[in-house]
Parts: C-alpha cells; structure tokens; sequence
C-alpha cells in the first residue's frame, strides 16, 4: 500500500508520521499521535466533532487526508490555548454547555474560531456558525449562551486579536504529543 | 426510605447549580471513550452485515489464504456462545431469538453475519469485504400493515403470524361512557421510526486477562451489569471471571442499554485469542444495526362530554418492533408502554386498549429517550385538540378541565400507575402565560386572509413516569425486572470520600449529582467526593441509566449510603471526643459536639491509620446502601409545552417561532443539569416532531443510512426555549425527587403537532403523523382542499372564519 510521510506541526510539536496515503488525518491525530481529543462520530463529515484547525482555519480531521496536510501547522482541542480558549472554556463548565462531552471538542474549536473571528455577535449568528457542528445532548441553548459570554468577554479586552496563536509556543509540546 | 428536604442550603449540596466535575476532562480533550482507549496488541474488528432485509444465508467463505482466526462465521462462534434470547412473561408471547451472527437467515439490513479482524480498522474492512456472502433474497415484510395483512410471509417461520404478543386493558364500561358524550371523535396517528442517536456510536473492545484469568470487556453501554450478566450467561462463565468496563460514554438515549450481538460475539471471540479486539460501530453501521425508537401506530377514539371532561378512550396500538426481541426489553415494551401512557394526565376511568407488538423485515426496536411516552401523547394529546375544536372550547382550557387536580393527588390511573403529587393543570396554566397564548390568537385574528402563511399554537401535556420499581417491570412482563440500586461510600485516610455506584452516565453529570447528595447529608464541599462507575467487578451492582432513574434509585442509594456513614463517623468520634453520638452534628467538614470537634480529614486519619485509638467504634468508614422504591410505579415528572409555529401554505415549511416548558420534577438537585437535560430532551423531541426519520423502500431497503441523510437539529433549527418550573416533592422519594431524563423529549410532537393544526384549522388541515416534515404538511393541507371547505363547527355560534380555529371561542 502507498504510504505518505507527511511533516506537520501539532500542537507546536513537530512530527513526521509515515501512514498508507489513505490515513485521514484525525486517524493520524488519534491513532499515532494518541491525540484522542479528536472525536469522529460520522467520519463523513456532517457531525463536526473532528473539527481541528489546519493553518488556523477549523476543519472536518476526517474528510482531510493526512498527505494534504504536509507543512501545517494544526491545533487540537488539547493544544487549544489561550485567553480566549480559557474563557470558552470557563464559560462552557459554567453555562452547562456539554454534557456526554463527545461534541465538546470540535466545538471548542469551532467556538474558538468563531470568537477569533469576531462572528459570535448575536444569538442568531451564533447558532448559524455552530451549524455543522452536531450536539445530540445539550439542545444548544447553554453552548449558545456560553459562546456569547465568552465572545462578550474578549471584544471587551483590546488587543486579544493580535494576541498569540495557540499551540504556537516553540520548544513545548503537549505531554500526549508523545505517547 | 423517607427523608426530610435539605434543611438548609449549604450552598453546594441538594439544589445547588453547580458546574459539573466531568467538565474539565472532556473541555481539556481528555475525556476516554471506547474508541480512545488502547490496549497493547489490540486488533480491530470490521462486521460483515446483512445487505438485504430478508434473506437465505446459503454460505459465508473466508477468502483463500486468510488466517482462520481472523474472520468468524456463526458456525465459529457456536461452541463458544449461546444466542441472545429475550423472554417475557406476557401471555401469548413469541420469543425470537437473536443470533450472535446470522445462522441460515437474514432478517433485516445490517444483521452481523461475520466478523473479520485487522491490525487497523481500514485493514479489518479490506478484509471484511472480501469475505464472501452467498444470500438467496426472499420477500421482506415491509411496515406494520405488511405484517399484518393475510398471508403475509412471516419473520419467524415457526409463528403463525407476525405478531411478538397482543396485550389488552379494559377497564370501567366505555359503551356507557360513550353513550354520554357530547363528541366522539376516532382518528389515527403515527410516529415514525427514529434512531436515539449517540453521537459517540457503539463500540466493544474485549480481551482475555489471563494474569487475572479474567474476560475483561470495555463497552459503550447504559447497563454494565446486564451486559456482564448477558456474556457470562450465554459464555457459561461465572459472573466473578467476566469484568465489564465503562469508559465515558457519548450520549445514550436509550442506544446503548440493549445487550448487543456484537458484545457477545467479541467476548467470545477473545476467549480464544491472546490479543484484545476492539470493534466501534461506523455511522453507516450505526444507522441500520442500532436499535431504533418509535414506529407507533394507532386508532383512537375519545369521548367527551360539553364541558370538556374526557370521559372515554379506545385504543388500537400496534408497534412495528422489528425483527427481533432485544434483551431485555423484548419487542413488547413500546406497545404495553404506549397502552399504560396514552390516558396521560387525565381523569379517565373508562379505557378499552389492544396494544399489538409486530415483527418486520427492519432493525430491532429498542428504547429511546422517552421509549413509548413520546407517541402516546402525542396521540391523545393530538385527539384532545380535536375533541377540544369539536366542543368549541380552547384546547389548553379543555386540559385544565379534563386533568387530574392537585386535590385528588397520589391518583391512580386507569393503568395503575399512581401520579403521586403535583397540579397538572397549573403547569397548562402557567405556560398558556409564558406562551402568550392571548396574544398569539390576537396576531391570527389580525392575519391576512390573502396571508401565505399563518401562525397557530399548541400545546402538548404529559406525565413522565420515572424510577419505576420491579413490580412494574414485572408487569410488563420483563425477564429482569429492575428496581434496585446500590451505593458504596467509603472514607479514606485522608478523609476523602469514594461512592461507587453501579449506574453509568452518558452525559447526565452523576460525577456531579450523586456526590451532592453525599455532601448534603456530610456538610462537606462534594468535590470531596469521586463518584465512580462502570466497572462491574469493583463496584456495587446496579441497573443501569436509563428510564429516568439514576437520580432517585442511586441518589436514593447515595443519600442512604451517606447517612449510615454519618452513623459511623458519630461512633468513631464519639469516642474521640467523648460526647454521646446523638449529641454530634456534621458542620463545614468537622463533626462538632458540645465540647468540641474534629475536621473529618483527622478523624478519618486517627480511624484508619490508629484504629486502636478508637476501640469500641462500630464498623469502618466503608457502607453499601441498597435502595428500593417505595411506591412501585415510581415517580411522575409532569408539565406542558407551548410551541408557536409559522407554516408557509406554499411550501408546508413549519417555523418554531417560540417553545416554552413548564414542568415540575420534585425536588432539583442542580438546576444546571436539570435545565440540560430538559432542553436536550425537548430539542430532541423537536427533531422527532419535525425530522427524524428512518424510512424504508417498498423492498424493505433503509432509505437513510448515513448521518448526511438523517434529519437532525441543528442549532440554526431551533428557538430558545423557555423554563418554568414548579417544585412539588414526591412524597415517595429521597428528598422528594423524581426523574428528568426524559420528559424533554415526550411532548413536542404532540405541542407542534397542535400547533401546526391549529394554524391550518380554517383549511381542515390536521397533523397525524411524525415528522412532520414540509412534504406531509403540504400533503396534509392538499388533501384538506380535495376533501372541500372545513366542515361546520360542532358548536353553534362558533365562526368558522375566524383564524386559528373555527370553533374557538372569541
């Protein structure tokens, strides 16, 4: 079988992972990197809960292939750091926004490109960027609700915009980089 | 066992909103679920599946070459394991036995017929689709009414029909009843297929300890207990040498408290391996070979009189239960459910039921979040509203008229259930209030006549039977009949506290509720207490979470478990500080007397590390308390949802303008979890209201077996909800608790179902079938036209022109 060799940065770990071409990379994440924050509920890209970011921008870890994915730089729910994953964070626990925790991270990540994006203004535009993002517990009303706080936190304190990229920190990587 | 209320508000124990313990795990990405957990050596599992709905298996074959341990046919499995067989008492019942893997036999899409195993999950797939499968079609029964027609080929060859059991209520004299009545309507309602749909699917990953020569089997299950029961049944092993292990579970709704094939047969499989298997269920597996919820089918007819009192009901229910009888709900739960719930919350005394449970050519039916409860109301709830229309009265006014009153509570119903407490009429009340129902009947009143759209409300009341106990089980005929849950407390050196508990979340935050009912009874912080579950040889038996039970049967078991530790914890520091135990008080994590006290954390350390310090205390600081209802029916959780909808006459298209709740489920430990767990059902109900839906091809053929294809709320789908509780405390619980699993889900298709109707009552247009998607309203209003104007109301000096409902009173 044809294998890639794919070079990424996780977390802020490099790592090059020789897998058959036809790894996706959430099975990469998952399967040789023991990152199994990264759920895959659908592995067809309608559930949202493998929403990693790839280059900054959130993805479906499970329709991407692992070979596309040569030189990015890509965050996982455990490297998502921050203020502004701090607040979402707090205000998820606070808000009950998850309960079984299986959508929880994709949409963390989701959130947390949402409020980076200044795109979680109202309600209504809330609920419209969580639209690919399945939650079968919470009805979305407390995610909803956790997000706006949490956006409403961050507009509030300049310069959060220019502020440090998660997983960026050279010369640390995240304890289950390695397992 | 009764206990008083909180007697104060500490401020963290019963009643306390606090955020979860189970959070920081999963918000860090360190959450474990089935798929996460590795074993070394473990090899994955892909499962060969039925492609057809019904069929001869005339051979399976291993392709040429392949190890003979790493594909396995039923005939490998044999000597290992017996078949799944779900039994029930009911007179007249049909057993099904459900294969491990399909014997000579197919009988619905996605029945395991082999398992191949792989390094990878990819590699396990390659080989499973080279496994060849020789089936011969034959005709599949397709729907309840195939099952039930003349002639039809039958599921099982050895029954004489397709039916699993017929059950039947009678009660009072309906002809009578009916001789009465002013109106007497008969109509037919549907809820269609669904699938629970955890979003974590299932999975199995087994393997043969031989260090401990124990069968080890983590699995994604509701039920630890049942499912280590199951395996070392049909494996012939004993109870102590089969370990099941729950890791977090994604979501349940029912899904996951069935004893799967694929549980059994992996268990099996290990026996003879000396590596672990691990099999997780894809989501096109998931859609086909997980059970699925509802396929309700009834003809009701109500009775009643001038001012709205329910005076009868007949009901005809049959439930297409599939293929097989599940373990160990068996393929009559829905039907003898659905026949017991569909008088709701009203005083009805005269009651004629057949509830009929139906094989067909479809995937098993099991639970799902609100099991029957969601189809019988939303089929008398529907018929209300028509009774209501007919008798030109509104329909929530009817509600409060027809309702038991809080007067006559604990009431027995006409099923002999006992509503044990609780004003069910307030909670119509209240929320016609939060509802804004006058204002919604003065923006119809003010609509367009050349309008394309109009707006209607409706309103769904129910009951939510919860932590019911064995005999009710047993009335049901089950071969398990729950009923009992156990706690283990135990205080260690340092002076924190472990409670096992035999229960397994799926989400419901137990790390969280079960150790505040602990920290009440202590007066401690209950971060003080790890609340552990899922693991079958290291803590207490239990259940399993389902049927809305956790709260009151191992909160119960908790809150008993915590008071006989406080009775030793008095002993032991009665000696320390030798003061009479009656004398000592649990205050902010010390145990106080007249004299003094002691932090618990010391008294917890001179106990087990000097126990001779303290002669004469009376046992250890490690209890197991059992607990049993004491009312058999258990506890009914009760409300009424509004729902406003907006319905395009063009498109049939349905906008959920505003949803309100009003309910009442006793005593609420965490307001956090319990507004979760309502608004998570009641969305969920919205989804079987208005999208979900598994149907089949005129051949039998699922039409939607991917998660792409299945309908399913969204965010952007629905409003904000809005909650009211009341507070009325069970008077037959702990602390005056009653369940709140599932009430959410049990009355939005009956509120959106009124509610569509009732803005289509000019048209005669009425909703009689779930999901009611833009294709069946525009169906449902295009029949309406051919059928000719709205007929007349029953009621003189109503006006049929008048928006929202001809014989609504202005």
């Amino acid at each position: 079988m044809n294998e890639v060799s794919p070079r990424l940065r996780v977390n802020g770990a490099e790592h090059t992972v020789t897998v058959p071409a036809r790894t996706s990379l959430a099975d990469l994440l998952r399967d040789r990197l023991g990152l199994t924050g990264t759920h895959l509920g659908c592995e067809e890209g309608v559930c949202g809960a493998c929403t990693v970011l790839v280059d900054g921008l959130p993805v479906r870890g499970c329709l991407t292939l692992a070979a596309t994915c040569d030189g990015a730089e890509v965050v996982t729910v455990e490297g998502l750091t921050g203020a502004d994953a701090d607040r979402l964070r707090a205000a998820f626990s606070r808000e009950g926004a998850l309960q079984c925790g299986f959508c929880t991270p994709g949409m963390l990540i989701t959130a947390y490109d949402l409020v980076r994006r200044r795109a979680a203004g109202s309600p209504e535009e809330i609920r419209a960027g969580l639209g690919g993002n399945l939650c079968r517990c919470t009805g979305y009303q407390a995610l909803v609700r956790a997000i706006a706080s949490a956006a409403g936190e961050s507009a509030g304190e300049p310069g959060t915009r220019g502020g440090a990229e998660p997983g960026t920190r050279t010369g640390e990587s995240h304890p289950r980089d390695r397992a | 066992m009764k206990a008083k209320p909180p007697h104060r508000d500490t401020g963290c124990g019963v009643g306390a909103g606090r955020p979860r313990r189970e959070d920081a795990r999963h918000l860090a990405g360190h959450g474990r679920f089935l798929a996460d957990v590795a074993l070394p050596g473990t090899r994955n599992v892909a499962v060969v599946r039925s492609p057809v709905p019904h069929g001869a298996l005339r051979s399976v074959r291993a392709p040429d070459g392949v190890s003979g341990t790493d594909v396995w046919t039923a005939a490998d499995l044999a000597p290992l394991a017996r078949p799944l067989v779900a039994t029930a008492a009911l007179p007249g019942f049909r057993t099904a036995p459900l294969p491990l893997l399909a014997v000579d036999t197919v009988r619905y899409v996605g029945e395991p017929i082999a398992l191949a195993l792989g390094d990878t999950r990819a590699e396990a797939e390659d080989l499973a689709r080279r496994i060849t499968v020789d089936i011969e079609e034959l005709p599949p029964v397709v729907g309840h009414r195939a099952a039930l027609a003349e002639g039809a080929p039958r599921v099982h060859r050895e029954w004489p029909d397709n039916i699993y059991a017929t059950t039947s209520v009678t009660a009072g004299d309906v002809d009578a009843a009916a001789r009465r009545a002013a109106v007497s309507l008969t109509r037919e309602y549907t809820v269609g297929r669904q699938s629970p749909l955890p979003l974590e699917t299932r999975g199995v990953l087994a393997h043969h300890d031989r260090a401990e020569d124990q069968l080890v089997v983590w699995t994604s299950t509701q039920t630890p207990d049942l499912v280590r029961d199951a395996i070392a049944e049909l494996l012939g092993l004993p109870g102590n040498r089969v370990r099941v292990i729950v890791p977090d579970v994604g979501g349940g709704f029912g899904a996951k408290c069935t004893v799967y094939p694929e549980e059994i047969a992996l268990a099996a499989v290990a026996t003879r391996l000396d590596h672990p298997v691990r099999w997780v269920e894809d989501r096109a597996e998931a859609m086909v070979a997980t059970t699925q919820g509802r396929d309700h089918h009834y003809r009701l007819t109500g009775h009643a009189a001038a001012d709205g009192e329910l005076l009868a009901l007949e009901a005809d229910i049959v439930v297409d239960a599939g293929a097989y009888s599940v373990h160990p709900w068996t393929a009559t739960m829905d039907a003898s459910m659905a026949s017991a719930m569909i008088p709701g919350p009203y005083r009805v005394r005269d009651y004629r039921c057949t509830a009929r449970s139906v094989a067909t050519h479809s995937t098993p039916l099991g639970p799902c979040r609100g099991v029957a409860r969601p189809a019988a109301c939303f089929g008398i709830e529907r018929l209300i509203d028509d009774l209501a229309h007919e008798l030109g009265i509104e329909p929530y006014v009817m509600r409060t008229r027809a309702m038991v009153g809080p007067r006559s509570m604990p009431y027995t119903s006409v099923a002999h259930k006992v509503y044990d407490s609780g004003d069910y009429p307030e909670a119509v009340r209240r929320v016609s209030r939060l509802i804004g129902h006058q204002e919604v009947r003065a923006r119809q009143r003010a609509t367009d006549p050349g309008s394309r759209t109009r707006i209607g409300v409706g309103y769904g009341s129910f009951t939510e039977q919860t932590a019911h106990g064995c005999l009710e089980w047993a009335s049901r005929g089950l071969a398990v009949t729950f009923g009992v849950e156990s706690a283990r407390l135990v205080m260690d050196a340092t002076g924190s506290l472990t409670l096992g508990v035999g229960v397994q979340s799926q989400g419901q935050g137990h790390e969280t509720t079960l150790a505040q009912v602990v920290a009440e009874v202590l007066d401690i912080a209950p971060e003080r207490v790890a609340v552990r579950q899922g693991d079958t040889a290291y803590l207490p038996r239990g259940d399993g979470t389902f049927a809305s039970r956790t709260m009151v049967m191992a909160g119960g078991a908790a809150y008993g478990a915590a008071n006989l530790l406080a009775q030793r914890l008095r002993s032991v520091a009665a000696v320390l500080l030798d003061e009479p135990p009656d004398r000592l008080r649990f205050e902010g994590g010390s145990i106080v007397g007249d004299r003094g006290g002691r932090t618990l954390t010391a008294l917890a350390r001179e106990f087990c590390l000097t126990p001779d310090h303290v002669p004469g205390a009376d046992g250890g600081l490690d209890v197991t308390f059992t607990y049993r209802p004491e009312v058999q029916t258990g506890a009914f959780t009760y409300g009424t949802h509004a729902a406003v909808v907006r319905v395009d006459l063009d498109t049939g298209e349905v906008e959920l303008l505003d949803y309100a709740v009003v309910e009442d489920c006793g005593t609420v430990v965490n307001p956090l979890v319990v507004e979760g767990q309502t608004i998570g059902g009641t969305v969920q109900g919205i989804g079987t209201a208005l999208m979900e839906e598994l149907p089949r091809d005129s051949g039998g053929l699922p039409a939607v077996t991917t998660l792409g294809a299945y309908r399913v709320p969204r965010a952007p789908d629905v409003p904000r909800i809005r909650i009211e509780q009341l507070h009325t405390p069970s008077p037959h619980t702990v602390l005056g608790m009653k369940g709140v699993g599932e009430s959410g889900a049990i009355p939005p298709p009956a509120a959106i179902g009124n509610a569509i109707t009732d803005a289509l009552r000019e048209f005669g247009a009425r909703m009689d079938r779930t999901p009611m998607t833009a294709a069946r309203v525009w169906a449902a209003l295009d029949r309406a036209a051919a059928s000719g104007p709205s007929r007349a109301p029953a009621v003189a000096g109503a006006r049929t022109d008048a928006p929202g409902g001809g014989a609504v009173p202005r």
